[in-house]
């Protein structure tokens, strides 16, 4: 698609009016042109010129707390609240019990990882065995995923969930490794579900090219099935889909 | 109130991931940078300030549920929101002409909306004025053109069929309508300086 082609979809593109492929193809080429997306910003500024002539109206006074209020009923309905206030209430012995497998796992792959070169292939390479360890755990099922770089980034990685059996007491994990050769300083990993829920690990802190973080929770991870990685800018540098081992 | 402008991308993807997060200071800062204007798209679009009220709400609630697939790359987050609070109005206008063929066809009237305060009459002329003095700049094409887009959510084929003209017609008079109303904005903001 050549630069004019895509100007003269644009606004289209900028009101979400433009299908599918059309739609992809002015992404891709946004993307790579300058030139272009200096002229969205143009067109951007049209669509906020429009906005604040055409309906900028003071709401009522006590809507802004209705709508915080709301916000937290969601947040609590939805019952996946924030990773570290999580991990602050695991306090019962079978959590620890579970954090402790977590941390063998941990060590056994981390292990693994580095006599393979540190190839991001731990996870789907030694299924087998996590299809035994699932066995002896008493678990649902074992999800992973290959994280793939977006936007250049030098991120990749694997994640691996394990659902567990809350009928029997036991808990759900998430353990995310992560090789970032060029990168160093905090990164956030989230777990995507299929209905746009999130779930926001503790920080991954990239030091000598590795980090990795873990969650261990009792509400069912089963509806999660993409990861993410943002660095604190925002940007995100890796993604991918997770599913059954 | 306190009206907080981001427009730095990074800033907004840093907002938007605090808010993913459940991080409450960060919903008031979207409810006070967006608020305002979602509430007027509902005042506009739906004609009653209950329904915009709501409105601002159901946009909230969405825009926390997606907030990870927020990409500043895609463009601006002000775009984003208003285009998601568009979206909920159109689906409830939607919602509406089905509630009522559905009473109509049993027989029974729709209730009308309540009558606006007077205070609220004197807002809403407020807010057509100053729709109407923006607008103005526009040829009566490109503002039916952006209007049908816009609030309508048509395609350029749509546009083009409802208004009878090319729909390489209809993507020039929006282009041009979206480029004039910056430019005049910016006249505006100068004037005031």
């Amino acid at each position: 698609m050549t630069c004019d082609e895509v100007r003269e979809l644009l606004p289209e593109h900028l009101l979400g009016t433009l299908e599918g492929p059309e739609d992809l193809e002015v992404r891709r080429h946004l993307r790579g042109c300058s030139a272009c997306r200096e002229e969205r910003m143009k067109l951007e500024d049209g669509v906020a010129a429009l906005s604040r002539a055409m309906h900028d109206q003071e709401p009522p006074a006590d809507l802004r707390a209705r709508v915080l209020r709301m916000l937290d009923e969601e947040w609590e309905d939805v019952g996946h609240p924030p990773a570290t206030a999580q991990r602050r209430r695991d306090r019962s012995p079978w959590r620890a019990v579970a954090a402790a497998a977590v941390g063998v796992l941990l060590a056994g792959s981390v292990a693994y990882g580095a006599t393979q070169a540190h190839r991001a292939s731990v996870a789907t390479a030694d299924a087998t065995s996590y299809t035994d360890l699932l066995k002896a755990l008493g678990g649902k099922e074992f999800s992973v995923g290959a994280l793939h770089p977006t936007g250049g980034s030098s991120f990749d990685g694997r994640v691996l969930v394990y659902e567990g059996n809350a009928s029997k007491g036991w808990s759900s994990w998430a353990i995310v490794f992560v090789k970032a050769s060029s990168y160093t300083g905090e990164a956030t990993a989230t777990l995507i579900g299929t209905d746009g829920q999130a779930l926001v690990l503790p920080p991954l802190r990239v030091s000598d090219g590795e980090a990795h973080t873990w969650l261990v929770t009792g509400d069912d991870l089963s509806g999660y099935d993409r990861l993410t990685i943002t660095t604190p800018d925002g940007n995100v540098v890796a993604t991918g889909a997770i599913h059954p081992a | 109130m306190l009206r907080v402008k981001i427009d730095d991308p990074g800033s907004d993807a840093a907002l938007m991931a605090e808010f993913a997060a459940r991080e409450e200071r960060a919903a008031g800062t979207l409810f006070d940078r967006f608020a305002s204007r979602i509430y007027g798209l509902g005042v506009v679009m739906l004609g009653n300030h209950q329904a915009a009220q709501d409105l601002v709400q159901d946009t909230f609630v969405k825009l926390w549920r997606t907030a990870e697939r927020y990409d500043p790359q895609r463009g601006r987050l002000e775009t984003w929101v208003l285009l998601t609070a568009r979206s909920l109005a159109i689906d409830g206008l939607r919602r509406r002409v089905l509630e009522s063929r559905s009473l109509q066809a049993i027989g029974v009237q729709p209730d009308d909306d309540p009558e606006p305060l007077p205070d609220e009459r004197a807002a809403v002329a407020d807010l057509s004025a100053r729709a109407r003095r923006a607008m103005a700049v526009l040829t009566p094409e490109q503002r039916s053109a952006l209007e049908l887009a816009y609030f309508g959510g048509r395609t350029t084929a749509e546009v083009a069929a409802l208004e009878g003209i090319p729909q390489g017609t209809v993507k020039t008079r929006i282009r041009a309508a979206l480029l004039r109303l910056r430019d005049e904005m910016a006249k505006d903001a100068d004037h005031d300086v």
